[in-house]
């Protein structure tokens, strides 16, 4: 997986942002799902991306690890990603 | 992921967008050009190559992910596929937008190699007898035939279409044509009343009959080509746009030839100049100059006298 050819990431402050420059439209991205991109920019498979960010933010919980595979999931929904 | 709404683009550390007038000659005359251009309406004073690439620079190390190129006619630039070439090697998305007469097959082929994200084309009519009204010294069947160089070569095309009380009835078929010719995304929206619009508009204006028609087709033709082609269109006057624009600036800056920085196209406002601010600084000045009280005071004057438009060009340094 990784972003698709007309999606532009780039790290902000707050986390960051997609740019998806074929329609211009904007997705500003908080910390885990910056962290998520930042995943799919370094070439992880799909499925380890949430597990991995639930051990990197020691997330006992799951809600780390749930919102990563959420927005792995919007991310296809959207078509910002492609394999 | 957050809502575009919950972050503006002052959190932002750089522009998203960077739409930059390379120059102001052109070969064309248009009746409605907003920028004036013309063929040796050329800027005396356009940034130097030097300048060009050093702002260029700035802008990819700030990893501006998109620039757009026009004009003027971009084309015309001596150096117009150096700075392609330019953004696109540092892995910048860039969209070309031109009136179409040097889209030679030679020049698409280029384009595509070079790796221009789209390229805009200015078609402003569904027959040789608008488009050639509307465009002096233009050739309809030439933009065309560019048009199916782009798609030959295999760049993305995008369609732009200004309407006028000559032009405004063929939009359903400017649309289909478009389609035909392989677009991607058809804009249009109500032309502006600046730059040549300002002599010309007694012979050039639409009717608000004529843009209700207008845009009633445009609703009927994105309906039809959704899933195809984008057909997208801002039905909204200029003042409702601006008085959004002023609580939610766009992360985007419009770079003049001569290297002056405006806060938007349709404001008179300038809030930088590349030869004495890095684009950094003048990307850290564009929020404060929004909040400058002038420009909440030149749109709510467009209120009382929508032809305040007229002096956009009397720029005006904040």
């Amino acid at each position: 997986m990784k972003l698709a050819k007309h999606v532009k990431f780039r790290k902000e402050k707050f986390g960051g942002v997609l740019f998806e420059t074929r329609s211009e439209k904007v997705y500003t991205l908080n910390p885990t799902a910056t962290a998520v991109v930042r995943e799919i920019q370094g070439g992880a498979p799909e499925p380890e991306i949430p597990r991995r960010l639930k051990e990197r933010f020691r997330d006992d919980g799951g809600a780390i690890e749930r919102e990563a595979a959420a927005f792995i999931a919007e991310l296809r929904r959207k078509g910002l990603v492609e394999d | 992921m957050t809502t575009p709404a919950a972050i503006g683009s002052g959190d932002l550390g750089a522009p998203l967008y960077i739409a930059w007038q390379v120059t102001n000659e052109c070969n064309l005359a248009c009746l409605h050009c907003i920028e004036e251009s013309g063929p040796g309406k050329a800027f005396p004073d356009e940034l130097s190559d030097e300048e060009v690439f050093r702002v260029l620079e700035q802008a990819m190390d700030l990893e501006v992910p998109y620039l757009s190129f026009s004009g003027g006619e971009p084309m015309v630039h001596p150096r117009f596929f150096d700075m392609v070439e330019y953004v696109c090697g540092r892995n910048g998305e860039l969209k070309i937008e031109t009136n179409g007469h040097y889209l030679g097959p030679e020049n698409c082929a280029r384009l595509k190699r070079l790796g221009a994200k789209a390229v805009q084309v200015s078609l402003d009519g569904a027959s040789r007898e608008t488009f050639n009204r509307m465009r002096v010294r233009g050739d309809f069947d030439r933009t065309v035939e560019g048009i199916r160089n782009l798609r030959a070569a295999g760049v993305p095309i995008e369609i732009n279409f200004s309407p006028t009380c000559f032009n405004a009835h063929e939009i359903g078929a400017a649309v289909d044509l478009a389609a035909g010719l392989g677009a991607y995304s058809f804009y249009t929206g109500r032309t502006m009343y600046t730059g040549n619009a300002v002599k010309t508009w007694h012979r050039m204006a639409p009717t608000d009959a004529q843009y209700d028609e207008f845009f009633e087709v445009l609703h009927r033709k994105t309906e039809e080509y959704r899933g195809r082609m984008r057909v997208h269109f801002h039905e909204m006057g200029l003042l409702e746009e601006l008085r959004y624009r002023l609580h939610h600036p766009a992360a985007l800056l419009i770079v003049l030839p001569n290297g002056l920085v405006k806060l938007i196209n349709a404001l008179p406002f300038v809030c930088g100049d590349l030869r004495r601010q890095t684009l950094g600084e003048i990307w850290a000045r564009f929020q404060r100059a929004w909040q400058d009280p002038r420009v909440a005071k030149f749109v709510e004057d467009l209120a009382e006298d929508p032809r305040r438009t007229a002096t956009l060009h009397q720029w005006v340094y904040l």
